[in-house]
């Protein structure tokens, strides 16, 4: 992918993201500044108190007739804990509230820009690979604001602060002290470098664990019945494995280079003790000096050796980000037009196909050739063919699930892809081959396109799907909950309420494709029958196998290798005898009777052509 | 009553409290490791030790070295405490290394477990929640828990023994000022104690939460064309919104709670120093002047109170790690613990080889209680012999074709495949014996070879060549851009719901089953194809016992015997031929539709 320009880089994206709160961000950062100096405070109240009440030449005196001195030494230890604690409290809170802040933020959007994304990006993207992103990536993001940036500001900040005051104490002993660091630096550096392709690697590993995971839990069925348990655990066993690997691996790496950086920072004290004693030797500085020296000696190796620990942070939140931001600034293929043609309110619902072509980004062949056909308001056209013929290709231009390669769809004379996506989609109800139900009430589910249906309503569109008699012997009839994807109900009982799904929006255009296939006859005659009921205006897109759907349909379209091959009413195609009609004589099996079937059809048609004459 | 199903929208009610017994049960995965949890322990120990010789070094250095002004000594002496910091580093580097492979093992074999008896769960279990729900567990969780079950775990013995050390240091040089530092150990207790329940359930609400934001994340990644068809994505963001707040909320009441730890007993042990000064300076030396404390002894006592309380801090923060996790703990416990229905029983046989003949006697079904399925069914059907179950929605043709595969135990009654009831015979046995294919046709992301080949998974190219080629699915597959290497996936793959079929069908026929079940197998493929696809279909059922549920009459007639299911039982059954001659139920479905067809 490009990189776009405009980016910012991984920090400048989370000052972005927290907008809002950044004020609370640099209280935040100042208070752990406060904090820090707070916490070098702690030595001196004892050692006030040890000075002039234990240990100094005037203690007996100062005991005896200074006792509110060490009631106010003692109050002030304790009351500048108490502001210390208060203050680390409200720090460590803001800090929260700011990353929770910018996950919020960053989560919400994330999702929005999932769900706006089209079908090539689904067809690239596994759901395991993405929920990574919105989960354990998220968490490394939160991890950096939370902590990460936090202990920058405290190592640099105590650092810096500790070598300023120590250079003024006697600058030679202050910079003998920290000529190791750029060691420390160039060590730290070579370990990032290393660490870098890790992190990136370990959270690969990670998204393709929840990915072999994911799949096994939503295959679950296909896996008891193939008895592939064994074969699945070894798989998820391989994965766990490789994960395993490379995590030790990636902390591998840690303990390899820290040795090096923890020698360095352990050398500071040991530097300290010979070149300041030397200096206490020589009488270029007091013990007392050098007492403060070592006292503070922590404040300048800690922060050398968590430089290891931050930046091992650092890149974990860095492949994260990367992976987030691909998210974050992949441009849909298909989104709204710059300048939509309005087109509000219920559409007239007429279809056309001028010409149209259609192939797949990555396929080699094309899946429709010129297809051109138009359906009237109203009308019902039914589309058959053979698996893999582009029926559902055909259908999904129409709701711009793709858009054709050549050609325009259009509805109510309008190019689709003029429309905005919301309106568009808005007018068309599709209930789709491979049902995908929520787990959620049957309710729920029926009024998903809707949200203000009343339970009335619901209940209509269940009955004009034939669905409402499964419905109320469920054990909570509407109340039920139903399993995620549907299961729990047959194929024929999912269908039907996908079906009362994409009537519930009362659509203009109706696309039906292969929805009644595991639905028994009767349930189909009833459907048909609910559909012909419809108390608003549609046209119907019908994709279907058996000839008791279609046969009704004003128009049948017979889609053979991506061309329409044949075209006509269930009378004119059967007089055709071509591929319509073999496939009514597949289905019912029996040409004897369907000869006769014909024959009497052909004499009704005579009959009705005297009747008009 | 009967459990409610889960949805996004419910948090998980946790069933069983927390106690004792999930530390316990979490240490069946560390006592593996004991030997390198030891090794561990006792090296941070001599590495502790090798520390207390720090101060002496500088002590002498100071003391002696440099009054004396002997510049060698202390060059020597620099050398010693590089020395002791060495050994530490050393130490350290061990200890990491074995520690890094104890807590990836531990992991690495919690994960495994709960993945392993994630596959002896029935299907109820998957039906009843949301799958991002059970996901997040094995994925998510079992990431968290790791670090304290290992370095946590080591920490918290190490600063339990450095506490002992200190308390013993203290004792040893003054004992009515041990005694006023240990006050506040009480003060502690109940500090934590109250701090704990707010804690635990706080940290609850944050998996919970966490678990309904995954749960719906998944689904609607799943089902992303069903949202922009019924342009829902508004709607969805904002439920999203919703559950991603009480992501925040819980996380940031979870924190008010955690991150009063520290500063509380920060608190405490200002006072108990404060104490030590009044105790030491005023009241001690103000009743007795024997009593009084020497100097000496107040100094070494306020470090040692400093020094008593570094270990309380830490242990502390091992205290926060471990009730924060323990949310994660009881989850993934909560999952392993998930009864198996349907199991092996114990004097399970492998069912050896299968001729097929399938028996029910007197099989009673309900899924749930009172609401019977089945009721007495009994049927025979010889080996080779091939049975279409026809009847309305919902009449229990599924659940039959379900309780022979044994996805369900039977009320009452038995079910024999050769004579031997299905109970009593180990269920991979069984499950391999039988060639299911559902509507559902799942395909695995993977390539299209990988998905034949799930049927039999040393199965050569050229078996699975053939294999498409008998389902008339090589056509189309060799048209694809890679052919039988193309890359499918879960959801979004270009394959579309017939071809799907027609991949599963192959995968089926592969695994060349000696029982074969279709469950609306062909209900998405054209009668076109399925025409072409009979010969393949004959060739494949030839020798085999099949059972067949479908609508299409074209594919019903041609089987062996057709089975009528309505009411809980079999209500008809015979022939093509008979049923027509009898006019019942069959023969009526059968002129619906032909009746339907003009």
């Amino acid at each position: 992918m490009r990189k776009d320009d405009k980016r910012p880089g991984k920090i400048g994206f989370l000052w972005e993201n927290m907008s809002g709160l950044r004020i609370v961000f640099i209280i935040s950062l100042f208070g752990t500044l406060v904090y820090n100096t707070l916490q070098l405070t702690v030595p001196y109240f004892s050692g006030q108190i040890t000075d002039l009440f234990l240990s100094g030449p005037n203690a007996a005196d100062n005991l005896a007739n200074h006792r509110d001195l060490l009631w106010k030494l003692i109050a002030g230890m304790i009351l500048i804990t108490l502001f210390r604690v208060i203050v680390v409290y409200l720090d460590c809170m803001g800090f929260e509230h700011v990353s929770q802040h910018a996950l919020y933020r960053i989560r919400n959007t994330l999702f929005e820009k999932i769900e706006h994304q089209d079908m090539t990006f689904y067809a690239t993207y596994r759901t395991g690979d993405l929920m990574t992103r919105l989960t354990g990536d998220l968490n490394a993001v939160r991890h950096m604001i939370a902590w990460v940036l936090r202990m920058i500001l405290q190592c640099s900040s105590l650092f810096l602060a500790t070598f300023v005051y120590f250079f003024m104490m006697d600058w030679l002993l202050a910079v003998s002290i920290v000529a190791l660091s750029p060691v420390i630096f160039i060590i730290v550096y070579k370990f990032r470098l290393k660490v870098k392709p890790m992190h990136i690697s370990l959270r690969e590993k990670f998204a393709n664990m929840n990915t072999v995971a994911q799949e096994n839990i939503s295959g679950n069925r296909v896996v008891r019945a193939f008895a592939r348990e064994d074969h699945e655990i070894d798989k998820f066993d391989a994965i766990n494995n490789d994960y395993m690997e490379t995590a030790r691996a990636t902390d591998m790496t840690w303990v390899k280079y820290f040795p090096a950086i923890e020698a360095c920072a352990c050398l500071l004290p040991v530097i300290l003790l010979v070149v300041g004693g030397l200096f206490i030797i020589s009488g270029r500085i007091t013990t007392g000096e050098y007492v403060s020296f070592s006292g503070l000696i922590w404040a300048i190796s800690n922060p050398m050796r968590q430089l290891g620990s931050i930046l091992n942070e650092f890149q974990r939140f860095s492949a994260a980000a990367d992976k987030i931001m691909e998210i974050w600034y992949a441009e849909p293929g298909i989104r709204d037009p710059e300048d939509p043609v309005e087109h509000p309110g219920r559409f007239q619902g007429k279809v056309e196909f001028r010409d149209v072509s259609f192939q797949y980004s990555d396929g080699t062949y094309p899946v429709l050739k010129h297809i051109s056909f138009t359906a009237e308001p109203g009308q019902t056209v039914a589309i058959m063919g053979e698996t893999g013929c582009g029926k559902t290709s055909l259908i999904n231009l129409i709701p711009r699930f793709f858009d054709p390669t050549e050609g325009q769809v259009l509805i109510d004379g309008i190019d689709v892809s003029s429309m905005r996506l919301q309106q568009l989609r808005k007018n068309i109800g599709l209930a789709t081959q491979d049902v995908l139900l929520y787990s959620d009430t049957v309710e729920d589910n029926i009024a998903y396109g809707d949200l203000h249906l009343t339970e009335r309503q619901v209940e209509k569109y269940a009955r004009l799907s034939a669905a409402a008699r499964f419905i109320s012997h469920l054990p909570e009839g509407y109340a039920t909950i139903i399993g995620e994807r549907g299961t729990g109900l047959s194929g024929g009982q999912k269908q039907r309420i996908s079906l009362a799904r994409a009537l519930a929006i009362e659509p203009s255009v109706l696309i039906l494709d292969d929805t009644t296939s595991a639905v028994d006859l009767e349930t189909e005659k009833m459907i048909q029958q609910g559909l012909r009921e419809l108390d608003f205006n549609c046209t119907k897109l019908i994709i279907a196998q058996r000839i008791s759907t279609t046969r009704t349909a004003d128009k049948i379209i017979i889609l053979q290798n991506g061309e329409i091959t044949e075209s006509g009413t269930h009378e004119e195609l059967i007089a055709k005898k071509g591929y319509y009609y073999e496939l009514v004589k597949l289905q019912t099996g029996l040409d004897r009777e369907l000869e006769e079937l014909i024959r009497r059809t052909a004499d009704r048609a005579a009959a009705n052509g005297k009747e008009a004459n | 009553m009967a459990k409610r199903k889960n949805t996004f929208r419910q948090d998980e009610a946790l069933e069983t409290p927390f106690d004792i017994r999930h530390l316990k049960r979490a240490g069946v995965y560390v006592v593996k490791y004991k030997k390198q949890m030891l090794i561990a322990f006792l090296l941070s120990a001599v590495a502790g030790i090798t520390a207390l010789f720090d101060p002496i070094i500088v002590q002498n250095a100071l003391d002696i070295a440099i009054p004396e002004g002997n510049k060698q000594m202390l060059i020597w002496l620099a050398i010693a405490l590089f020395g002791t910091y060495a050994v530490s580093i050393v130490f350290a580097v061990i200890r990491s290394k074995i520690m890094i492979r104890v807590s990836q093992k531990i992991i690495y074999d919690i994960r495994k477990d709960l993945f392993a008896h994630l596959q002896a769960l029935p299907f109820q279990y998957y039906d009843d929640r949301p799958h991002g729900k059970i996901l997040i567990r094995v994925v998510n969780y079992v990431n968290s828990v790791s670090d304290m079950l290992s370095n946590g775990l080591i920490n918290l013995v190490l600063e339990i023994f450095n506490l002992i050390f200190i308390i013993i240091f203290m004792f040893a040089v003054d004992v009515d000022l041990s005694i006023v530092i240990l006050c506040g150990v009480p003060v502690l207790a109940v500090f934590l104690l109250w701090i704990k329940n707010k804690q635990r359930k706080a940290w609850q609400q944050v998996s919970n939460k966490n678990s309904n934001l995954n749960a719906y994340l998944q689904e609607n990644i799943s089902g992303a064309r069903v949202t922009q068809i019924f342009a829902r994505e508004d709607e969805n963001a904002r439920i999203f919104t919703e559950l991603s707040e009480n992501c925040r909320q819980t996380w940031l009441t979870a924190c008010r709670w955690s991150n009063l730890v520290w500063p509380g007993i920060d608190t405490i042990a200002v006072f108990i120093r404060a104490a030590i000064f009044t105790f030491g300076l005023v009241i001690f030396a103000a009743t007795d002047t024997a009593a009084g404390k020497s100097v000496g002894v107040i100094i070494s006592m306020a470090s040692y109170a400093s020094r008593f309380w570094q270990p309380i801090m830490n242990l502390g923060n091992i205290f926060n790690n471990f009730i924060n996790n323990t949310a994660y703990l009881e989850r993934i416990f909560e999952t392993m613990d998930e009864p198996v229905t349907v199991k092996d029983a114990p004097d399970a046989e492998p069912i050896g080889d299968v001729a097929g003949a399938v028996e029910f006697e007197n099989v009673c079904f309900s899924y749930e209680e009172g609401k019977e399925i089945l009721h007495n069914v009994s049927f025979k059907v010889a080996p080779g012999e091939s049975v279409a179950l026809v009847g309305p929605t919902g009449a229990g043709k599924s659940t039959i074709v379900n309780l022979i595969s044994r996805f369900y135990n039977v009320n009452s009654g038995r079910i024999l495949i050769d004579g031997q009831d299905i109970a009593h015979v180990t269920l991979n046995s069984l499950r391999s014996a039988m060639g299911i294919m559902m509507q559902d046709s799942f395909i695995f992301s993977g390539t299209i070879a990988d998905n034949i080949r799930y049927g039999k998974l040393d199965a050569t190219d050229e078996e699975i060549r053939a294999a498409a080629s008998t389902v008339c699915a090589d056509a189309f597959i060799s048209r694809m851009p890679d052919g039988y290497e193309s890359e499918v996936h879960e959801r979004g793959s270009l394959l579309s719901q017939g071809q799907k079929q027609l991949v599963s069908f192959a995968r089926t026929l592969l695994s060349s089953p000696k029982i074969l079940i279709l469950d609306e197998a062909t209900s998405s493929i054209d009668v076109q194809t399925e025409k072409a696809l009979q010969e393949g279909l004959n060739a494949m059922l030839k020798g085999r016992t099949s059972f067949i549920i479908a609508h299409r009459l074209s594919t019903i007639r041609g089987c062996d015997r057709i089975m009528y299911i309505d009411d809980g039982g079999i209500i008809e059954t015979g022939t093509h031929e008979e049923l027509m001659a009898a006019r019942g139920a069959y023969y009526k479905l059968y002129t619906a539709q032909l009746e339907d067809v003009l």
